[in-house]
């Protein structure tokens, strides 16, 4: 940077004019382009409307924010979160903490003990074979109905036949 | 592992540690979500105040707001350490913001703003007792202002926004624009330009 030139002619695309502005210039730098300002009305003219410019901006405050931001934020958080971590997390489970990440492997794996425990003792329960299970009183049963309903079979196409 | 006291995050944007929200950060990647809460408080000021200058509107600004920290959250298990938290935050509000404002070009979604705006310095007014006529300058110069933020384009904004009020450094801001450090100089340069060209003649006697 020559800081004999003017800051508006640096052909620079402005970019030593903006660190001047910002005194992000190194103290030599900075202190030769605050005595070229001193001298050069054009210079100063430039430095000044950019004063105004902040100063105006410094005016353009934001309103306040809603009280419930957070709130919905976390809302929809907690609307994305699958079912399950939501429900581990749930007050009432004492939820917030990482308990569950110990719980769900505990859980699995009683589910897992329990899965074993009911598959052996069916394995070992007697088989009783279907045609044992039926006593003589139940195919007399069986007989009975299937002998009514020929019989309203046959009522009903003899009706039939009448109506014709 | 204690977390340093949380501050004010508007007034002195500068002041909180990055390892303090990056430590955060790697809770919340953990399942913490009262870290993520911590997050929420200390940089929701700033972020719908970057995005309602950005759009000049409200509801827009605190709608983009809750997105912009939906995204955080989701993308909590990409977090890198290595990048500052808050050029994360920024870049991630910054494209939310060039969106809807590229998707809404030449809607009048600004005309809400004139109550809310005219409602927030009634407010302030009632606070600090001015005279019906400084709120009236005052208005006129929120006004004037507005405008002359409207005239700059979608990336001279953004980066004027970054720039003053978050006073972000020139490769903070090329990051979250993802474009070069020499192209943000030149775009708060020509941004600065058109703001002197409609705002210098608005001298430093704010109450008029």
């Amino acid at each position: 940077m020559n800081p004999a030139r003017c800051l508006l002619q640096c052909g620079d695309e402005g970019a030593i004019l903006l660190s001047y502005l910002d005194r992000q210039l190194d103290s030599d730098s900075m202190a030769a382009l605050d005595r070229h300002v001193a001298q050069c009305p054009d210079c100063a003219r430039v430095v000044e409307s950019q004063r105004a410019v902040w100063q105006a901006l410094d005016a353009y405050e934001p309103v306040r924010i809603s009280a419930d931001f957070d709130e919905q934020v976390m809302a929809r958080i907690a609307a994305e979160r699958p079912w399950w971590v939501r429900v581990v997390d749930s007050p009432w489970l004492g939820g917030g903490g990482s308990w569950w990440k110990v719980a769900m492997p505990l859980t699995a794996a009683c589910l897992a003990l329990f899965a074993v425990v009911a598959v052996w003792k069916v394995g070992d329960a007697p088989l009783r074979p279907p045609a044992a299970a039926m006593d003589s009183a139940e195919v007399q049963q069986v007989e009975d109905a299937l002998a009514d309903v020929e019989m309203l079979r046959q009522l009903g196409v003899t009706e039939e036949a009448r109506q014709l | 592992m204690a977390l340093p006291p949380i501050t004010a995050t508007y007034s002195s944007p500068d002041q909180p540690a990055p390892a303090a929200d990056a430590e955060l950060m790697l809770r919340v990647r953990d399942g913490d979500t009262a870290a993520f809460a911590l997050l929420l408080e200390r940089y929701r000021t700033p972020v719908v105040g970057f995005l309602f200058r950005m759009v000049q509107h409200q509801g827009v600004a605190e709608e983009l707001g809750q997105e912009t920290f939906l995204r955080v959250y989701r993308a909590r298990a990409t977090y890198e350490q290595t990048a500052k938290f808050t050029t994360w935050l920024f870049r991630i509000a910054t494209h939310l913001a060039l969106n809807w404002l590229r998707d809404h070009k030449g809607e009048k979604a600004q005309e809400s703003l004139d109550e809310e705006v005219s409602e927030g310095l009634s407010r302030q007014a009632v606070d600090r007792a001015p005279t019906t006529e400084q709120v009236m300058v005052a208005e006129s110069r929120l006004h004037q202002v507005r405008l002359a933020v409207r005239r700059l384009t979608e990336k001279q904004r953004a980066a004027v926004m970054m720039h003053k009020y978050r006073e972000m450094e020139y490769s903070q801001i090329a990051r979250a624009l993802e474009c070069s450090e020499s192209a943000v100089k030149s775009l708060l340069f020509r941004a600065y330009e058109t703001l002197r060209s409609h705002l210098a003649h608005l001298d430093g006697n704010r109450q008029g």
